[in-house]
């Protein structure tokens, strides 16, 4: 008895396997390495630690799941069959300590009565205090592979596909379809997640001449179809479209070209499933043994890699294709030592084995890395023989996952091969090959000892896990699935599904068919986290949006403020200053001398047409029409329901030209309200909406000192506050609004924003020479609180009405805005409502974003909206939201936030603080 | 390695020119002032100087040159310049339908998508304008703020094509 | 992801559009201040088709209503809005 060996020349590939070097063969799976060196066992089952060998040859291997790779790059629970061996690759064992061979959770195997089906179930729902110690210990003994700590080095590609035909598995009936449609001139992807074409005739080269595989391939790239080697279908979703998992490079392997894998995203017109059938395996006592295999996959070792599994070998089938691994196993120098055919008498020629009818092994007994002895009942007797493998098959599922993916598809049953076969779908699928047709089976007698005959490898469930469901009262598939953990993890039950599936039937008395179904759902086989965030993985998916003077913001090494997906400067620190020092010295330039700052974000839209002031007399709840010529001013917009959402300014530009601003956060929202209104609800206005918010760069100068500064820029008079001009500066084009967002006199001068970096110079040439300064985010902050102006998403919360936010005197009184119906509704004008405040404080710092509260432990009367400070005086102020606020001036309240621990005593007063009168404001 | 080039093409004019009435007039006098056709969706046309591509149901975008059409379109339309908010973007080599590919969900490398035509779509998350220039050349307006995130990650995609 | 195709440009992907809201949901101009309520806060909701508004958002930015199964994804009906065009 020596196990699986190789003939030969042991290959030039090194890798370790749980450390230890070991060579490979070009073209080797991990599997076929493994037993090449006469490793049987490569894993600890999940729940149990029973040791584990390689049970099949493709991606359906529920046993032999291992961690490859290192750092970043390592990938847990990888199937040892899908995972070809490259030069330098580490990978380990999963689920075992101290090591495979003696791994102390194993004892858990001899404890295996205390950890029944429902386990879980049944301790969670015991005392907590029960659940809470057990958990430690079952998240520590049950498992599978670590997830990798560190960032994964690599990148994820995705990429969209189309084609006419998308044909799933490049075996002999893939191929066949795939070319007939490429002769036809359809578009055709055909995708293969195997490393080379059509294994099967490479397993069973008597069915067609492996070359043909090859010669196919090329007629059909050479008609211009697209081949997908190492590629999954992974998921069949609406409208044909498929997403594929293209493996660049192996698991844990550096990618040549930086990608790991690429997600496709394939719509094709038509989907052939030629996605081949799975082997079943053969429920009996101590059938999960290292040296108890499928038998095609022993074959597959045989054939393609050179690899015999073992010297001597017991052949356990109910179908005929097991006598092909018969020949192929006496082929390569093994004994056969007998075919244990559950069948009354042999289907086929059975050349010359010895051959047992109405026979099924009993049990096995093992070695390390293979078996011992088979017993089996064979008649009435009992027999027993010296082995060490041993082939099993239990007949044939085709692969119907996708078909069942595609959604309103049907199965059907087909007693003969005991196997659903796909059936009608809704989507434009059709199945074809060993994927819709299976070969007859005969019968497959129950195990006498059921405990300990596994149907689902992967999750440690026996035959008698599905009994004592059913004596528990657990009736649909469903419950049993749930209850036993069968057919999850990484495998989804791809061999373990029918078995589990038969044996409810029979307790339910019914017909198979009748039994149930749990859902099939995407993906086929794993794959990893990587794959599916793509890209986002590094940014949360998101392009860092830049401004037009990004570059210029950066040289000065500003401090950054995300602001939605842009990022704006939240102050310009000099030497050693704080943010907040640096704030506070921006904020105190604008108020005694001049400052200037970006505010290229805000929302911009230029209004054309014979109907423009229509259109925006629908978007704004103010009067627009009126405007003069080169006029502006404040408004704000309303949702239907009558709330603000968005404020800023509207400035007539010409006689039928406008130009809007609004919130920077709200500019999309805002472009979708404009396109509702305008395309949907008033298609016959005359008038074009132009998103221009990237159009124009925006500069706002303010101060004391900013008619001087504009002066000087554009060298002609400044307009007056709220009116505009077109000018030039340095030669460019600008607009130049007097329009104030701080409380001091300012302009705000928009420039094509290709055409910015020059205008911004000249601003800050002009600024410097005037003592000012830049100034961020976070100055603009403490310049707008002091002067009571809202800003969106803080005081303008989608929340007030403009009379709780004090704006209710400019509505426009003919009505006929958006939300104007809504405003009406008697909620709104109710007392008790939110309205808003300024506050100051009496002692200490108002924390932002505070409750207001009258006592300790009274619920909430309002809230801090922004908090900020007296710019040139100091002292802690803020702005807020109180019920009833406008007739509570005067009123004491606290300022508390419980989960910091900061409180202070506040004044209700006016929100405005500075320059109540807008004196400044007057030239 | 898939032959691929991509160029930030200097700023150029760039206008929206929007029809709100009376569209059939409006072609009429184009076609009297230019002889051809205003192009149709997902197309564009090549005029001496100006480019026009139509990229929505009602609006085109123009290139160059806009004199004369403030005319054509009288009270039926109007001119916005919107030239700063796109970047151009040229993809050239052999390779750009497959690099468009990546990130994508819009068909580049169908047959119909010829020399000439034009399409809107969404690429990693960015709305991409496109314009077939040749067999060997395709061009990209991209919004300003993601221009650059857009090379890079051209740039990156572009050496893993195959 | 469905595949949505869409009047001016044909099949697009889904992530090029995005969902508006229900056309039950649309207050039209002129309706009073209680019909106005009613419509934008009571929903028909169906457990099959209903008529929905899209947009083009990432494409031609039209607007779009698109008779759609809530169950089954399957679209019936799609049809443009918007002012008129040229084809």
């Amino acid at each position: 008895m020596s196990g699986p060996q190789r003939a030969g020349e042991p290959g030039t590939i090194r890798f370790t396997f749980d450390g230890k070097p070991l060579l490979a063969r070009r073209g080797d799976t991990l599997a076929a390495a493994l037993l090449a060196n006469g490793i049987g066992l490569v894993a600890r089952s999940f729940k149990y630690h029973r040791p584990r060998g390689i049970m099949a040859a493709g991606v359906e291997e529920p046993n032999a799941l291992v961690t490859v790779g290192t750092g970043g790059r390592s990938e847990p629970n990888t199937r040892a069959t899908d995972l070809f061996v490259y030069e330098g690759m580490v990978a380990r064992s999963q689920n075992r300590w101290p090591n495979l061979s003696f791994d102390v959770g194993s004892i858990l195997g001899l404890a295996a009565k205390a950890l029944p089906a429902g386990f879980y179930y049944k301790t969670f729902f015991g005392s907590a205090k029960r659940w809470m110690f057990y958990e430690w210990f079952i998240r520590r003994a049950a498992g599978l592979g670590d997830a990798p700590n560190a960032a994964d080095p690599d990148r994820f590609a995705q990429r969209a596909g189309f084609c006419d035909v998308l044909v799933v598995g490049a075996g002999p009936a893939g191929l066949a379809a795939a070319l007939a449609a490429a002769e036809a001139g359809e578009r055709v992807t055909l995708v293969e997640q195997d490393r080379v074409l059509a294994p099967s005739l490479v397993r069973d080269p008597q069915e067609l001449d492996p070359a043909w595989a090859e010669a196919t391939a090329a007629q059909i790239s050479a008609l211009g179809g697209q081949i997908l080697l190492r590629t999954t279908a992974a998921g069949y979703w609406d409208d044909n479209l498929i997403t594929l998992s293209q493996r660049l490079a192996e698991p844990g392997q550096q990618p040549p070209n930086g990608a790991a894998q690429r997600l496709w995203h394939v719509r094709a017109k038509r989907v052939v499933l030629a996605t081949g059938a799975l082997e079943r395996p053969l429920a009996f006592a101590h059938n999960d043994r290292p040296g108890v295999m499928l038998s095609q996959a022993v074959r597959t070792y045989v054939r393609r890699f050179g690899v015999v599994p073992g010297q001597r070998v017991i052949i356990a089938t109910n179908n005929d294709d097991a006598y092909l691994t018969a020949a192929a196993m006496r082929d390569a120098g093994a004994e056969v030592v007998a075919v244990l055919d559950t069948r009354p008498a042999p289907a086929g020629a059975t050349s010359g084995f010895t051959v047992h009818n109405e026979a099924m092994p009993l049990a096995t007994t093992g070695a390390r890395h293979h078996l011992r002895e088979v017993s089996a009942r064979v008649g009435g007797k009992i027999v027993r023989w010296q082995a060490d493998l041993l082939a099993m098959s239990g007949g044939f599922t085709p692969v119907v996952h996708l078909h069942m993916q595609a959604g309103g598809a049907a199965l059907d049953w087909d007693d003969a091969s005991q196997s659903f076969l796909p059936g009608a779908a809704r989507q434009n699928v059709t199945s074809i090959g060993a994927a819709a047709a299976a070969d007859p089976i005969g019968p497959t007698p129950p195990p006498e000892n059921s405990g300990k005959a596994f149907i689902d490898f992967q999750n440690d469930v026996s035959l008698g896990d599905v009994d004592l469901a059913w004596a528990e009262g657990y009736r649909s598939v469903e419950h049993l699935k749930r209850y036993t953990t069968l057919a999850m993890a990484t495998d989804q039950g791809k061999t373990s599904n029918m078995a589990a599936l038969g044996r409810l039937a029979e307790k339910q008395g019914v017909a198979i068919p009748d039994a149930g179904l749990t859902t099939f759902r995407p993906p086929y086989t794993p794959v990893t986290m990587g794959l599916l965030a793509g890209r986002s993985e590094r940014d949360a998916g998101a392009h860092l949006r830049r401004l037009a003077l990004y570059d210029v913001h950066q040289a000065k090494a500003p401090t950054w403020q995300p602001l939605g997906y842009w990022k704006r400067p939240r102050a310009y620190p000099a030497g050693t200053e704080t943010l907040a020092q640096a704030a506070l010295r921006e904020a105190r330039s604008v108020r005694t001398a001049v400052g200037m700052t970006d505010v290229s974000t805000l929302a911009k839209f230029e209004v054309s047409g014979p109907d423009a002031a229509a259109l925006l007399e629908l978007i704004c709840a103010t009067t627009v029409a009126k405007l003069a010529v080169g006029r502006g001013r404040y408004t704000f917009m309303l949702r239907e329901d009558g709330l603000v959402f968005d404020d800023g300014t509207v400035w007539r530009l010409g006689e039928d030209r406008y130009l809007l601003t609004s919130s920077t956060g709200g500019a999309d929202r805002m472009a979708t309200h404009i396109s509702y209104v305008r395309q949907f609800l008033y298609p016959q206005l005359k008038v074009s909406a132009v998103n221009v918010q990237e159009h124009y760069a925006g500069i706002a100068v303010a101060g004391p000192h900013a008619k001087t500064v504009l002066a000087a820029l554009i060298g002609e008079e400044v307009p007056r506050h709220m009116s505009t001009v077109p000018a030039a500066i340095g030669g460019v084009p600008v607009l130049v609004l007097a329009a104030s967002y701080s409380g001091e006199r300012a302009f705000e001068i928009y420039v094509e924003a290709s055409k910015a970096e020059p205008v911004w110079s000249a601003c800050e040439a002009e600024v410097t020479a005037h003592g000012g300064c830049l100034y961020g985010m976070e100055a603009m902050e403490f310049l707008r609180i002091e002067k009571g102006h809202l800003v969106v998403g803080g005081e303008i919360d989608g929340r007030l009405t403009p009379h709780d936010l004090a704006l209710g005197g400019m509505l426009n009184k003919a009505g006929g805005y958006v939300g104007a119906e809504g405003l009406t509704r008697p909620a709104l004008t109710q007392t008790g409502r939110k309205q808003l405040v300024g506050l100051e404080a009496l002692d200490g710092t108002i924390p932002e974003g505070s409750m207001l509260i009258t006592a300790p432990g009274q619920p909430a009367q309002g809230h801090v909206t922004a908090a900020g400070l007296r710019v040139l005086d100091g002292g802690s102020i803020a702005l807020g939201q109180l019920n009833d606020g406008f007739a509570r001036h005067g009123e004491l309240l606290i300022a508390s936030s419980p989960t910091r621990g900061l409180i202070a005593r506040v004044r209700v007063v006016a929100p405005h603080f500075y320059d109540t009168g807008g004196e400044r404001y007057r030239d | 390695m898939t032959d691929i080039a991509i160029t930030q093409l200097p700023a150029a004019p760039l206008n929206v020119l929007e029809i709100w009435s009376n569209p059939l007039a409006v072609l009429d006098r184009f076609e009297k002032a230019f002889g051809p056709s205003l192009p149709p969706l997902g197309s564009s046309l090549q005029l001496p100087g100006r480019l026009l591509i139509r990229y929505e149901p009602a609006v085109w975008l123009v290139e160059g040159e806009t004199i004369g059409l403030a005319e054509i379109l009288g009270s039926d339309g109007s001119l916005t310049a919107i030239g700063g908010g796109l970047v151009r973007v040229r993809l050239s080599g052999a390779g750009w339908r497959s690099l468009l590919m990546e990130g994508g969900v819009f068909d580049a490398e169908s047959k119909a998508f010829a020399p000439g035509c034009s399409a809107a779509t969404v690429i990693d998350h960015v709305n991409v304008r496109l314009l077939v220039e040749s067999d060997d050349a395709c061009l990209a307006y991209v919004p300003l703020s993601y221009a650059r995130g857009m090379i890079h990650f051209w740039t990156i995609a572009a050496k893993s094509l195959d | 992801m469905m595949l949505i195709t869409c009047p001016h440009c044909g099949p697009r992907a889904q992530a090029e559009f995005t969902y508006e809201r229900t056309v039950d949901s649309v207050v039209q101009p002129g309706t009073d201040p209680a019909g106005a309520m009613e419509r934008l806060f009571t929903r028909a909701n169906p457990r099959g088709l209903d008529d929905e508004i899209w947009r083009h958002t990432f494409g031609c930015r039209a607007w779009l209503v698109m008779t759609r199964h809530r169950v089954t994804h399957a679209i019936e009906a799609i049809r443009a809005v918007g002012p008129e065009a040229l084809p």
